[in-house]
């Protein structure tokens, strides 16, 4: 899960599948968009960063895997046509977005500490003593801010809604002062002032998608042979149980020729593929009415067949 | 009451039973209900020529053991196409069929008797020793064939018809068998009978106890399967 303040919505909550992202990026692009994508996936969080219409990177974290650049917007373009994401589109400042970024490929020093547990003042202290660029990520389960330092100095605040580095810390710290708030200390690699590649101007985002668009087909293929295989299976073993319920009801009617008799009926009348319905046993029951007159008289033959309609309702459900 | 007369009922009974039990039942019945009926016609017109004008016809006569081999040749038929289905569990053809073929045979059959001589008393004797052969040994033949259409249909509700079925064939291999006997070693004739009279005797006693219990057997074997088959 990637902690991220939510920044200044521009779209919220679309499903990317029903996108076609080469195209919704290359307008992005086009536009000269600063910002970033979130991609929620049940696999992984995914984040694409735009700045001033440059994709300057690409993260997608899962729980025991990080992909970047052009390995993540592939991943991000399978998980949107798997039909398990959602997107959200957040404008921020050129400096943010490159903070963000710096943020994002940094190291983690601490992570997940109880905020009331830690000695806040201290951990300034050292920050400014070590000179560490980077930044504090100050969240509980609803609210995020991040407070980025540069040499151990305070540089500014990001909270949810914004789209620069603020001045102002109330917003920002109004989020320590909530109950069960956490921190993380994160340690940016002197990424400042630099000018980031256009990941677009060197990926093939078109063929990216194909590769994306097939290895989802070609897994939904696999996916409806299996359920039909494991369909076909249930079906056979819900026909071999009804087989052996008629089959153990005729002889117990009509003798060991019962038996043979409802073998011979269902060998000739029933489908041997697919799922069995009450139709499917009509001519079923003709064919062993039939053999069955020349051992049984109709009183006999009818209560056996009243048995048979009666369970074989078990089976068809 | 005239023992030929009591066979005679017992044989009209016999004959009305199997005859409607041919009509209400499964096709393969067909065959061997028509055929234990065609009995009834084969023992009525002998027994019917002292009374009925133009029965002693020769041709009648002829024609009265030629349907009695029609009948044990069709029900033999019928003991097959079910022991077929007692093992195959396949049945083939319809009930009208069956009808039309023993019907077509007899006419054929008739047909021949009137486009030859009249038949003597010679011919007449040898037709009977074909027809009480045939029952002779397709008696054997069924007794073993219904034995194992039994195994085969044991514990079905039919079953025990088939037991009886045998006792039938039982009887009339006794029946017919005397007959033949007497036919054969010529005992029919007068001056034999004083030569050998207790085996002409015990043939007689034979016959007449088999006709007897196989007229009574058949009646009672197809009521007992129509009780079966409710």
């Amino acid at each position: 899960m990637i902690l991220l303040p939510r920044g200044n919505p521009v779209k919220e909550r679309i499903d990317p599948g029903k996108v076609n992202l080469p195209d919704a990026l290359r307008k992005l692009q086009g536009g000269g968009f600063t910002g970033y994508l979130r991609f929620d996936a049940r696999s992984g969080t995914g984040i694409v960063i735009f700045q001033n219409g440059k994709l300057i990177s690409a993260l997608f974290e899962a729980d025991r895997e990080q992909l970047i650049a052009y390995d993540a917007i592939a991943r991000l373009f399978q998980e949107s046509l798997a039909g398990n994401a959602l997107l959200d589109i957040y404008k921020l400042s050129p400096d943010l977005a490159l903070s963000i970024h710096a943020l994002l490929h940094g190291e983690v020093l601490y992570r997940g500490q109880e905020l009331k547990l830690i000695d806040i003042k201290a951990l300034l202290g050292k920050l400014k003593e070590d000179q560490v660029s980077g930044c504090l990520r100050i969240y509980t389960r609803e609210r995020i801010a991040l407070i980025f330092y540069r040499n151990g100095s305070p540089l500014g605040f990001f909270h949810d809604g914004s789209t620069d580095i603020e001045t102002n810390a109330d917003t920002s710290m109004s989020v320590a002062r909530l109950p069960g708030a956490k921190i993380d200390v994160l340690i940016s690699r002197g990424q400042e002032g630099m000018v980031l590649a256009d990941l677009m101007g060197t990926a093939d985002l078109g063929a990216l998608w194909k590769k994306a668009q097939e290895r989802i087909a070609r897994e939904r293929r696999s996916r409806e042979d299996e359920a039909s295989r494991n369909q076909e299976l249930h079906d056979k073993d819900r026909r071999l149980k009804l087989q052996a319920f008629l089959r153990h009801t005729a002889e117990r009617h009509l003798g060991k020729i019962g038996a043979s008799l409802a073998d011979k009926a269902a060998e000739k009348t029933l489908p041997q593929t697919g799922g069995l319905t009450e139709t499917d046993l009509v001519p079923y029951f003709e064919n062993l009415a039939k053999g069955a007159k020349l051992v049984a008289g109709p009183s006999a033959i009818n209560t056996m067949l009243e048995e048979m309609k009666k369970g074989a309702k078990g089976f068809l459900k | 009451m005239d023992f030929n007369l009591l066979q005679l009922i017992l044989w009209l009974i016999a004959g009305a039973v199997s005859f409607y039990f041919s009509l209400g039942n499964a096709r393969v019945w067909t065959s061997i209900a028509v055929g234990f009926f065609l009995i009834l016609i084969g023992e009525v017109i002998p027994r019917a020529i002292p009374f009925l004008p133009g029965a002693n016809i020769p041709q009648v006569t002829a024609m009265a053991y030629i349907v009695g081999t029609i009948a044990i040749l069709v029900m033999s038929h019928g003991f097959q196409e079910y022991y077929v289905f007692s093992r195959t569990l396949e049945l083939e053809g319809n009930k009208l069929y069956v009808y039309l073929s023993t019907l077509a045979v007899i006419v054929a059959s008739l047909v021949f008797i009137l486009i030859n001589i009249t038949p003597d008393e010679g011919i007449l004797r040898t037709i009977r020793i074909v027809e009480n052969t045939n029952w002779v040994f397709l008696s054997l033949i069924n007794i073993d064939l219904i034995r194992k259409i039994y195994l085969n249909v044991q514990d079905s509700p039919i079953s025990k018809g088939f037991i009886a079925f045998i006792f039938v064939f039982v009887c009339i291999f006794l029946w017919k068998g005397s007959d033949l006997y007497v036919l054969v070693y010529n005992l029919d004739d007068v001056a034999n009978q004083q030569l050998f009279p207790f085996r002409y005797q015990l043939s007689v006693i034979c016959s007449n106890i088999g006709n007897l219990l196989a007229g009574l057997s058949v009646g009672g074997t197809f009521l007992y399967l129509a009780r079966l088959l409710r």
